[in-house]
């Protein structure tokens, strides 16, 4: 007589992990086809329309690549503050901040083409670094959790902007009131619409992996991250290492909103996130902390919210899309922990 | 220490409260338990010895309904029971007190006794609770202030409230999982005194514990197991410590003396490589934990500290290593004061450190077993090399560790959590033997590690002693400092109470000054 138990491995193993993970996004789609089929609606065809409306056209593609690149700085940002243990809630104001910062060199620096972008550039990464300042220092020297500090911080760089590009910054005369004059220095494009902030997104994605892959400091980032003690028992500066990261944290979320600004929507107005810093939260779970699996996991949210947008053409509202994401996001982390247990036989 | 109590007797013509007969437990491909007997009188305190892994806990579990037994009965006051659950067991008055209390930090007293309880009133306010609570402290003679947070509360508090929760579901069995490892020696003393007073109504305690002397002291009979086994059940006043531990290793306990050098050893350097001058050292909550002391470390030497843990020890570890500051006095290397130093200097001056909580503080779980083992090393050629990490030269370094603590590890991908504690314990110290040129500090090396491992554990430690390195050996084992140490430091509430030459030592007079006596007029000079 055999009896069937389960045993949990300590971790799981990648091929465990890969047909989790794979399962959980079908299941979610299934689920979501299901629901949309209760509406009244063909999930096979929707799901047909979406794939080829999103893959099968050159417009769809396009689409996909101006997505993924804000999704891929901001999941970086998220994973780059998740090495040394630190969880950045506040990738979504870093991008605001910097956007900020960005249009204000793009709009009143005299700078010229690109030395306007190479300013637009640094400043964003400024502003990024500038709002993630406090809570990096109230972290390490007052032990003060940064996801409260990081988190409220969002509002205060979304109230800014809004203020800003409805009244301090707007432009008179303008039809809409409600953003800044157009900035005049563009990140060219180097495919349809898609500008070169792609490969900068996916270069900085890679030089990451490769400086906590290959460096000194990577390794001792890593090190503090999974056991702050261990810092101290070797003598690193687990302190400094701790801010250092959280500003490079903020950095790359703050040059999502200057690339945001200078590549795809040349003005600054409220909402210009849509939301990214919070996906970018969602790419970082994904991407299990590695920070080339946040190009992928940033390419498969790109797909969903395109798939989203594309749904709403179909009559399909927005939270509707939102459910379908989260539930991915849930079957995903389920799948994640289930991948730690394998069924084993006793003999008996 | 208390007065010896008068001798056990087995009192005639009462049924055991607890009698265990022929218990078997199986894990895959360990024997816990097999065959074990255990009687408990009322108003017996048992003991049950025995080292690691000897089946202690998994006795216990069982009694208490953590586990079923794959064979064997159970029974209390002449009636065989079975237990699915540790509701049972305490419906059927057995209660016990882990090792690691299970209290609600956040809650007050009162509402720790009453959580989970039928009997607590189903419209209860926190005056009636702490009432209650106050007449339950009252009735078993525990002090306790019922309306008191458990985070406000001193161990031996929060141990006394475990206590009183169990009570207070009427227990007439109390086991108690080595009570006194978290306790002052003045706690114990009190835990002591409120054991024999519920003993003394016809009740039973059952003390797990490992330390022999203890044992004695409070237990009227033992039963000793040893690889899952019954080894032997004693009245504790025919017992020695040496018989004890003699049917709780298996073996006589030879003080197997290592401290003789092979050919070729290094010899005892004449001046010494590490020296504390009056040094005071702040704990974590900024009270003075070591006062003012000096000690010194020579090469080619073995200087054993013992005494109960929690005197200091830890920081006397961290202060040797450069991983907590000084508050006041000199730390001297080689003839030259330290000021402001990091761990990281005290390594790259050759101070190798195996920490007491070597998976908090010397490992990093999560990582992998390459990284973790690189970790004295990461900062030089060959792993790293004009700032450059070498993942494929870290590797060959761990390799090499790994082959030097012989240890077979599948894959160095895995995080290190995944290894046994022996084989975590087994890197670290050949991890820290390689850079431990002129020191090393090892904290408890032999904690948690079975006799196999810990055999291993103080053969490295002779083997760097032989290549000349100074050694500072922390341990509660006095047979382990025996066997090792050339001289002894005794450390009590921080203090050095004297440095014995290991040729002229006297248990006794460590056991005293363990105990707080300054070290008696005979004897050599201080060291």
């Amino acid at each position: 007589m055999a009896d069937f138990r389960l045993q949990r491995l300590p971790s799981a193993t990648p091929a465990a992990a890969l047909g989790a993970r794979i399962l959980a996004i079908a299941l979610a789609l299934i689920i979501a086809g299901v629901i949309l089929a209760f509406v009244g609606k063909n999930p096979l065809a929707l799901g047909l329309q979406v794939v080829t409306s999103s893959l099968g056209s050159s417009f769809g593609l396009e689409d996909l690549g101006l997505l993924v690149i804000p999704l891929i700085l901001t999941g970086l940002s998220v994973t780059v503050a998740q090495q040394i243990g630190a969880w950045n809630i506040g990738a979504e104001g870093q991008f605001y901040a910097g956007a900020f910062a960005a249009s204000a060199v793009g709009l009143f620096a005299p700078l010229s083409g690109g030395w306007s972008l190479v300013g637009m550039g640094v400043a964003g990464a400024f502003g990024g670094l500038v709002w993630i300042l406090i809570p990096a220092l109230a972290r390490a020297y007052a032990n003060v959790n940064e996801l409260i500090t990081t988190l409220l911080l969002n509002f205060v760089a979304i109230l800014l902007v809004y203020y800003v590009s409805t009244d301090a910054w707007r432009e008179r005369g303008g039809v809409a009131n409600s953003a800044t004059p157009r900035i005049k220095a563009e990140i060219p494009e180097f495919w349809g619409l898609v500008h070169w902030g792609l490969p900068i997104a996916v270069l900085l994605a890679l030089a990451m992996a490769g400086l906590l892959a290959f460096t000194r400091w990577g390794y001792e980032v890593r090190l503090i991250g999974s056991n702050p003690a261990a810092g101290k028992y070797l003598g690193i500066a687990a302190r400094r290492h701790l801010i250092t990261v959280m500003l490079l944290s903020g950095a790359i979320a703050g040059l999502a909103g200057m690339l945001e600004i200078a590549g795809s929507v040349h003005r600054l107005q409220g909402g210009i996130s849509n939301n990214y810093g919070y996906l970018g939260i969602m790419v970082a779970v994904l991407a299990r902390g590695s920070s080339i699996g946040v190009i992928f996991a940033a390419a498969l949210m790109a797909f969903i919210l395109n798939s989203g947008i594309i749904l709403q053409t179909q009559g399909l509202t927005t939270s509707t899309v939102l459910a379908i994401t989260g539930l991915i996001l849930f079957l995903t982390a389920i799948g994640d922990e289930l991948s730690h247990y394998r069924v084993v036989r006793d003999k008996s | 220490m208390t007065e010896p109590s008068p001798r056990y007797v087995v009192p005639t013509g009462a049924a055991p409260l607890v009698q265990l007969k022929g218990i078997a437990k199986y894990f895959p491909g360990v024997i816990a338990n097999q065959d074990v007997d255990l009687e408990v009188m009322p108003g017996e305190i048992h003991a049950l010895l025995g080292e690691n892994g000897a089946g202690k806990s998994t006795l216990m579990n069982i009694l208490t309904g953590i586990y079923q037994p794959d064979a064997g009965e159970i029974i209390i006051d002449g009636y065989a029971c079975q237990f699915a659950s540790p509701v049972q067991a305490i419906a059927a008055g057995i209660g016990m007190v882990h090792q690691h209390f299970k209290l609600v930090n956040a809650f007050t007293v009162a509402e720790n006794i009453h959580l989970g309880w039928s009997e607590t009133p189903r419209r209860a306010s926190a005056p009636v609770l702490e009432e209650r609570t106050a007449a339950l402290a009252q009735k078993f003679n525990l002090q306790v202030k019922p309306s008191a947070r458990i985070t406000e509360l001193s161990t031996g508090e929060q141990q006394r409230v475990e206590i009183l929760r169990v009570l207070a579901r009427k227990a007439r069995v109390l086991i108690l999982d080595e009570p006194t490892a978290v306790l002052t020696p003045a706690e114990a003393r009190e835990l002591f005194k409120a054991l024999r007073n519920f003993v003394s109504t016809g009740n039973a305690v059952i003390f797990i514990s490992h330390k022999l002397d203890e044992v004695l002291e409070i237990s009227d009979r033992v039963t000793i197991l040893r690889g899952g086994r019954k080894a032997g059940t004693e009245f504790a006043a025919d017992c020695t410590p040496a018989k004890l531990a003699r049917l709780m290793v298996g073996r006589d306990i030879v003080l197997a003396d290592m401290r003789a050098r092979p050919p070729g050893a290094a010899a005892v350097s004449s001046s010494p490589v590490l020296r504390l001058r009056d040094v005071s050292v702040l704990n974590d909550n900024g009270h003075t934990a070591l006062h003012g002391i000096s000690l010194d470390v020579r090469a080619g030497e073995i200087l054993g500290i013992a005494g109960v843990a929690g005197n200091g020890q830890r920081e006397l570890s961290q202060v040797l290593t450069g991983t907590r500051q000084a508050a006041t006095g000199v730390i001297e290397i080689d003839g030259h004061a330290i000021a402001h130093a990091n761990a990281a200097d005290f390594v790259r001056r050759g101070i190798g450190h195996i920490p007491e909580d070597r998976l908090q503080s010397g490992l990093a779980p999560g990582l992998s077993i390459t990284a973790n083992a690189v970790m004295r090393e990461y900062g030089k050629p060959p792993v790293t090399v004009g700032g450059l990490f070498r993942p494929g030269a870290a590797k060959t370094l761990a390799r090499s560790i790994a082959s030097a603590a012989e240890v077979v590890i599948p894959d160095f991908a895995m995080p290190i959590r995944n290894l046994s504690g022996g084989n975590q314990q087994r890197l670290v110290a050949r991890r820290e033997m390689r850079i431990a040129s002129k020191i090393l500090v090892a904290a408890y090396p032999s904690r948690g590690l079975d006799v196999g491992a810990i055999n291993i554990m103080l053969r490295y430690i002779v083997d760097l002693r032989n290549a000349g390195a100074g050694i500072v050996l922390i341990s509660e084992e006095l047979e382990e400092l025996l066997n090792l140490s050339d001289r002894i430091a005794v450390l009590y509430e921080g203090r050095i109470m004297g440095v014995l030459d290991n040729d002229r030592v006297d248990i006794d007079e460590i056991g005293l000054m363990m105990g707080g006596r300054l070290r008696g007029e005979k004897g050599a000079a201080h060291g």
